[in-house]
């Protein structure tokens, strides 16, 4: 894998081991400047090893995550890389008829023997390609005589024995070898499992219904040259012949279908000569009709596309446990203060500054850090090894390969220090939160009084605020809003300019008063500055070299240019001037900068019709007023409830709302993540700030608990006095059980919307036939072979061309560019007999103006005129993920639509046919016949050549599975298979993926566990002398702990139960909205209960047992030393 | 029956024979207690005073079966509580027993009214019945307008009286108050003792007071005072009071 998120992989392997060092380094400084309060944080950690174990058991998460992430993805890449290598061998390019600028039928794409002797003449003693060898190849039904086991479609590759030379490197053989003689056949190792192939069988290859007898003289493994090209299929029998063999069965002259080229070099280094012998060889082929395929670059790029999207999927899957994981991170400091608060109130009582109790809580933090990071490793690895197994058993309806779990070096080295980068910045922010305090409530350990500050509710305040925030935090704004519009370089020096926050730590020293006041508090590092002040200066030249070159309006973001460049700057000198005890009113300053940054995150999503950058804005600029409202003190529990009740009726609004406003706005999964916080933010301001309504209900509902009402009782008071933390564990639970709701909610309809009964569209068995052996009536043909026919219901036939086929464009329009084009599409074709149009039962999901039913278009459709029914594909949809326009008709569909044309082009001679669209089929029609739906006889005139036949068998009732066997066995040329299993195979392999994915996000779920663990041991401690006094009254120990344990189920419930509600009502807006799918909104919803609650419950008992421990820790509390405990 | 402290055995409630109680503070074994006998009557009020750690708290602690001692015999109301099981100690307290500490031990999440029920809703008083007795007893201690006010809403006056409401609300045979007037200023701690005793006086509960203050342990019956684990001496209510009014009690 070499990019994510469009970054390459090894300039993040740089920045980050650069930043970890440069954390490493700051961190060395402190323990040597000061070593006793370095100490100090460290000594702390083993202090509780119970609360130590979990904080490094809640931490890793992040690490787990990206490591689980990395390492996917270098095992994609590595096992396809791999699996390539081996494949492909010596074969580096080849060359080929260009059908797309050479029009010619099928059987004269040929290249004669004469082209292949030019260009070894050419090359012969070239320093980059050391051999040529010629190729022809058939797709032919193979009988084993000595097993009757039969093989429909094996591919039979024939070249001169005599030529192989190199390209034998690295294909092992068996018996001779490629010492191919008369009518000797070396098969490849999945025709010898297909047919039972021992050496010395007789196999019968069937061309055009003649039998040829070969002799197996080896068996080889896979290559080219033994008839396996396909780098994505799993099984690809075949089998290699002496050309001449082959030519007097096949009738072929004296040409070959492809040449082989293999540059100088083995089957790896001969990769990097690609680009060399590129450009000797086309200049060769410029003046014949030939191309010149880079299939071994091509296939490895594209299998490094595939693990990054890969990469790129789960990291945005697990982004939901990794903010649940920065939560965590936070609640675990706040709680830590607390827990040290008496100790550091003390400290700074003998004279400790803020800067020495960061210090010490930032070493502390680090330790966990450095902890966590190094068992997230390992156990993200473990997490790999289960997925990859996972992804192993979904099987051939997988990803085709057969994964073989590979770590690199980079991965792990980028997972862990991301992992430390990550922690390190939280508990710096976490760490100066803690230091700010009351040293006199500290020393006593009562609850911080917040000091009244004056410029609350004034605009002063609130514009001081605002600059604070733009000096802190101003850099790294406008540098990743830059690195998006500009260069992603940009996104990388956002890194860099965290030394903006970075200043507020220092700010909490004493660096702006005079050296001799400064020195008690040991020296300041003006180093940092130099770097601020050179960022914007920077910043500013590339600025005007990008305005100067490039004036088109919507490339420059001259707002965000503004507040990245110029109010930071202008903050610095006020941050470093103002007085260091005037508090400054943070929440504004934030929300207002918010707000700026939602405005211009608006403009740029209505700019580039991205849905995620307009809802962000649109919520960011929400959030703002309700924080405005709070710094004027306007009734903080109304403001804050509507805020989050407007949030959340913007994100349940369908786009189709917005639309006269935005116009179309495009997203993709990563708006599945920002739905997901956004929501569950506002959901959990709701609930926390409602508590004090919400907890009597409960507890009024506990009161007919019996002798429980105590327990409950007091279990419902807590959560309502610590709210930070309450919210905080309300919310992490909250965001991953949203996230596992939503996505196994929308899935469970998706299977249920493709992978119904409806797919099958009334048939039973799809029977393929080899392309050199059709069956001209399948019932006749089984019939006359001795098969009982009488199970046959209805057989229809069909003919489909493949991909690259058949070509198509919308006359005169690119919707990409938005102007005429000539550009053509390849795109499948199904053309049908009228029995299959006529007997399928499939739906329509929209039909044109002037067909009232479904049977209407199908009539027509069986007219035999050139009508067309499109499936999915070709209508607007998610462009990413292949889904949607892929002829670039620019069309978006709906009931009673103008019928509209389309034109195909067949390849083979140009010729041009018009057809006009009257349908669009149902989305379950394109599980397995996806492509455009015509008549047979359209399909035969708009490309006669169309080879690939289909059957298509509707049952009397029985069994498909055993019937499908009776055609294979009885037919020698065809492929039978069942529907009903090809529907359970990839059932399963859904379910798989599903699994895998609840998995991975339920991962997360951890991470809301061990809050509640960590909440629940702190609770411990602090209410030991109110455990001792409730023992004093009577409360029995089980008593104390059935408290403990329906506390942390309140809370847990409170999260989980937020999750469902928002996760089914999300699902349910998004489904029936048409905003997933446009078939969607036309299908019932259906909420997959049973596994919902299977999920629910897992996440509640797991909390339960959690606080299991804390719990029966409470009930043993003596209660004689609990009431002396202060 | 008589006592060594001269109680008549009809009367006696609570009754401590040769009770031991040793722990480790570190590597050192602290003699606690070092075999206290001791008898107190139905209805009387004792002090317990003397030197920090010379074992009030945890003879308190002992007898009112909030901790374990090491040998002994520790009988309340005729009921040996010594080798009583954890559930049926609670129970016992819950019914018999009612608690005043220095520091409240109120429940800070909880109102006033809600910590006073707390007891009752224990031992299985239904929550309506819980609620008009809780009122009650703040209505006793004067705080009836308060019931609904959080702990820390309230005084320190006023949160020592939802204590000692607390303590009452259950009717309980015995009050066990652990430097109930400490953390109080002096004019406050007058009027939580001026309540401790007219309670007393009403209600006929037996009071057992650890204080450190003269003035305290001068209004109760009698007083025992306490050094390195035993029973030094004890002194009536008059020796008490003249010794305050002497100025020479220690």
């Amino acid at each position: 894998m070499d990019e994510l998120f469009g970054l390459s992989m090894n300039v993040i392997a740089a920045v980050s081991v650069g930043l970890t060092l440069a954390i490493f380094a700051i961190l060395a400084f402190f323990a040597f400047r000061n070593p006793v309060m370095f100490k100090q944080g460290l000594r702390n950690i083993p202090r509780r090893k119970t609360q130590t174990a979990l904080i490094v058991f809640g931490l890793m998460l992040a690490t787990v995550i990206m490591t689980a992430a990395f390492s996917t993805g270098d095992t994609v890449a590595s096992t396809a890389t791999a699996d390539i290598y081996d494949l492909l061998g010596e074969v580096d390019e080849i060359i080929q008829w260009d059908a797309q600028d050479n029009p010619a039928p099928e059987d004269q794409r040929i290249i004669p023997q004469s082209e292949l002797d030019a260009l070894r003449a050419k090359f012969a003693g070239d320093k980059d390609i050391q051999a040529f060898l010629g190729l022809s190849f058939e797709r032919l039904p193979v009988i084993n005589e000595r097993t009757s086991l039969n093989e429909a479609d094996a591919t039979i590759a024939a070249f001169d024995p005599a030529e192989v030379g190199v390209f034998a490197n690295g294909i092992s053989t068996t018996g001779d070898g490629f010492n191919l003689t008369g009518n000797g056949i070396l098969v490849n190792k999945d025709l010898a499992e297909a047919l039972d192939v021992q050496i010395g069988d007789t196999l019968q290859l069937i061309f055009e219904g003649k039998p040829a007898d070969v002799v197996v003289t080896g068996i080889a493994s896979l290559s080219p040259l033994t008839g396996a090209f396909d780098i994505g299929t799993l099984a690809k029998p075949g089998g290699a012949v002496n050309i001449d063999f082959f030519r007097q069965v096949t009738g072929r002259e004296d040409a070959v279908d492809v040449i082989l080229v293999s540059n100088t070099g083995d089957t790896k280094s001969g990769l990097g000569r690609t680009g060399d012998v590129e450009v000797k060889i086309k200049p060769e082929l410029r003046d014949t009709p030939y191309e010149l395929v880079t299939l071994k670059d091509d296939s490895i790029t594209f299998a490094k596309l595939i693990s990054s999207f890969f990469t790129t999927f789960f990291v945005v899957f697990g982004l939901f446990g990794i903010a649940a994981g920065v939560l965590l991170i936070f609640l675990i400091f706040i709680m830590l203060a607390a827990e040290r608060k008496p100790e550091m109130g003390m400290a700074r009582a003998v004279g400790a500054r803020r800067r020495h109790l960061v210090e010490s809580f930032l070493a502390e933090g680090m330790g966990y850090d450095l902890g966590s990071a190094l068992v997230g490793l390992v156990a993200g690895m473990g997490v790999t090894v289960a997925m990859i197994a996972i992804v192993n058993n979904a099987g051939e309806s997988g990803l085709g390969l057969n994964l073989r779990v590979t770590f690199t070096l980079r991965g792990l080295i980028v997972s862990f220090c991301l992992g430390v980068i990550a922690t390190f910045l939280i508990i710096t922010v976490a760490s100066v939160r803690a230091s700010r305090l009351n040293i006199t409530s500290a020393i006593r350990d009562l609850p911080e009084t917040k000091p009244l500050n004056p410029e609350q509710g004034t605009w002063f305040g609130y514009l001081r605020g605002l600059l604070n925030v733009m000096a802190a935090f101003g850099f790294f704004i406008g540098f990743l809003v830059l690195g998006a519009r500009v260069s992603p370089v940009f996104s990388i020096l956002a890194l860099v300019s965290l030394v903006g926050p970075f200043l507020y730590v220092l700010r909490g020293t004493n660096f702006y008063l005079p050296k001799d006041e400064r020195l008690q508090g040991g020296h300041i590092p003006f180093w940092p500055f130099f770097t601020v002040i050179g960022i914007p200066f920077y910043l500013l030249a590339v600025l005007l070299v990008r305005l100067t070159r490039d004036r088109r309006p919507s490339s420059v973001p001259l707002l965000v240019m503004a507040a990245g460049v110029i109010i930071p700057f202008v903050g610095i000198p006020l941050a470093a001037l103002q007085d260091r005890e005037r508090p400054i009113a943070w929440s504004a300053g934030m929300g207002a900068f918010g707000a700026i940054i939602g405005v211009l995150f608006i403009d740029w999503g209505l700019d580039t019709d991205t849905a995620f950058f307009f809802s962000a804005g649109v919520s960011l600029v929400i959030l703002w007023a309700g924080t405005i409202l709070r710094h004027f003190r306007i009734a903080e529990r109304a403001s804050m409830t509507g805020v989050s009740l407007l949030l959340l009726a913007y994100w349940y609004s369908p786009s189709s709302w917005w639309e006269p406003f935005t116009g179309k706005l495009e997203g993709n999964f990563e708006m599945f993540f920002l739905s997901g916080i956004t929501m569950v933010a506002a959901g959990t301001f709701i609930i926390t700030y409602n508590l004090d309504l919400l907890i009597p209900v409960v507890a009024a509902f506990g009161s007919r608990l019996g002798r429980l009402v105590p327990a409950v009782k007091t279990a419902a008071a807590y959560p309502l006095t610590a709210r930070v933390r309450t919210g905080l564990t309300i919310a992490m639970i909250g965001l991953i059980m949203f996230g596992l709701i939503t996505f196994s909610t929308i899935n469970q309809n998706f299977t249920r919307l493709f992978l119904g009964d409806d797919a099958k569209g009334g048939w039973d068995i799809q029977v393929f036939t080899n392309v050199n052996n059709p069956v001209d009536d399948l019932p006749a043909a089984l019939k006359a072979a001795g098969a009982d026919t009488s199970p046959i219901a209805v057989a229809a036939e069909g003919y489909w061309t493949g991909f690259g086929e058949l070509e198509f464009r919308n006359p005169g329009y690119d919707a990409a560019k938005d102007q005429p084009t000539d550009e053509y599409r390849p795109y499948p074709v199904f053309g049908a007999d009228e029995t299959w149009l006529r007997d399928n039962t499939f739906g329509m999901k929209f039909r044109a103006a002037g067909y009232a039913t479904d049977a209407d278009v199908w009539a027509a459709l069986a007219s035999g005129q050139k009508f067309a029914l499109v499936d999915a594909g070709v209508t607007a949809g998610s462009q990413d993920f292949g889904t949607g326009d892929l002829l670039n008709l620019d069309k978006e569909l709906s009931d009673g639509f103008e019928p509209f044309t389309i034109t195909a082009r067949n390849p083979a001679t140009g010729e041009e046919t018009v057809l006009t669209v009257i349908g669009q089929a149902d989305d379950s029609a394109a599980v397995f016949f996806t492509g455009i739906i015509v008549s047979l006889p359209t399909l035969k005139t708009v490309y006669p050549e169309a080879a690939t036949q289909a059957w298509y068998v509707r049952l009397n009732g029985g069994d498909s599975r055993e019937y499908a066997k009776t055609i294979e066995s009885t037919l020698f040329q065809a492929s039978a298979e069942s529907f009903d299993k090809l529907l359970d195979d990839q059932r399963s392999a859904s379910a798989g993926f599903l699994l895998l994915f609840q998995g991975f996000m339920g991962l997360g779920l951890v991470v809301g566990i061990a809050a509640l663990g960590v909440i629940s041991f702190r609770a411990v401690v602090e209410r030991r002398q109110q455990i001792g006094m409730l023992r004093a009254i009577g409360f029995q120990r089980s008593m104390v702990a059935l408290s403990f344990l329906f506390e942390s189920g309140l809370v847990a419930m409170s999260g989980i139960l937020m999750g469902l509600l928002m996760g089914v009502s999300f699902s349910w807006v998004l489904w029936t909205s048409g905003d997933l799918d446009a078939a969607a909104g036309t299908t019932p919803f259906t909420v997959p209960w049973m596994q919902l609650a299977v999920i629910c419950g897992i996440a509640l008992v797991s909390s339960l047992l959690m606080t299991y421990l804390p719990a029966r820790a409470a009930s043993r509390i003596a209660v004689a030393e609990a009431l002396r405990y202060e | 029956m008589s006592t060594s402290n001269g109680a008549s055995g009809d009367d006696i409630v609570i009754e401590a024979r040769s009770v031991v109680k040793t722990y480790a503070s570190g590597t050192v074994q602290v003699h606690a207690l070092r075999g206290i006998d001791l008898a107190v009557r139905r209805g009387e009020m004792v002090a317990v005073m003397g030197p920090s750690g010379c074992g009030k708290t945890t003879l308190l602690n002992a007898l009112s079966g909030l901790d374990d001692f090491d040998s002994g015999r520790v009988t309340i109301a005729g009921t040996d509580i010594s080798k009583m099981p954890d559930d049926r100690k609670t129970d016992f307290r819950a019914r018999e027993m009612g608690f005043i500490f220095q520091t409240y031990n109120l429940l800070p999440v909880l109102t006033a009214a809600e910590n006073v029920e707390l007891p009752l809703i224990v031992s299985g008083v239904r929550p309506k019945e819980a609620r008009v007795r809780a009122l009650e007893a703040l209505a006793t201690v004067g705080l009836r307008d308060r019931a609904n006010q959080r702990p820390n809403q309230l005084s320190g006056g006023q949160r020592q009286r939802v204590t000692v409401a607390r303590a009452l609300v259950n009717r309980p045979s015995i009050i066990w108050a652990d430097e109930p007037t400490g953390a109080l200023d002096s004019a406050t701690a007058k009027e939580i003792m001026d309540l401790i005793v007219q309670l007393n006086e009403q209600e006929h509960q037996t009071t057992i007071l650890v204080t450190h203050d003269p003035k305290v342990a001068a209004r109760c019956h009698r007083t025992i005072h306490m050094a390195d684990g035993l029973i030094e001496r004890e002194d009536s209510q008059a020796k008490m009071q003249a010794a305050v009014a002497t100025g020479g009690a220690s």
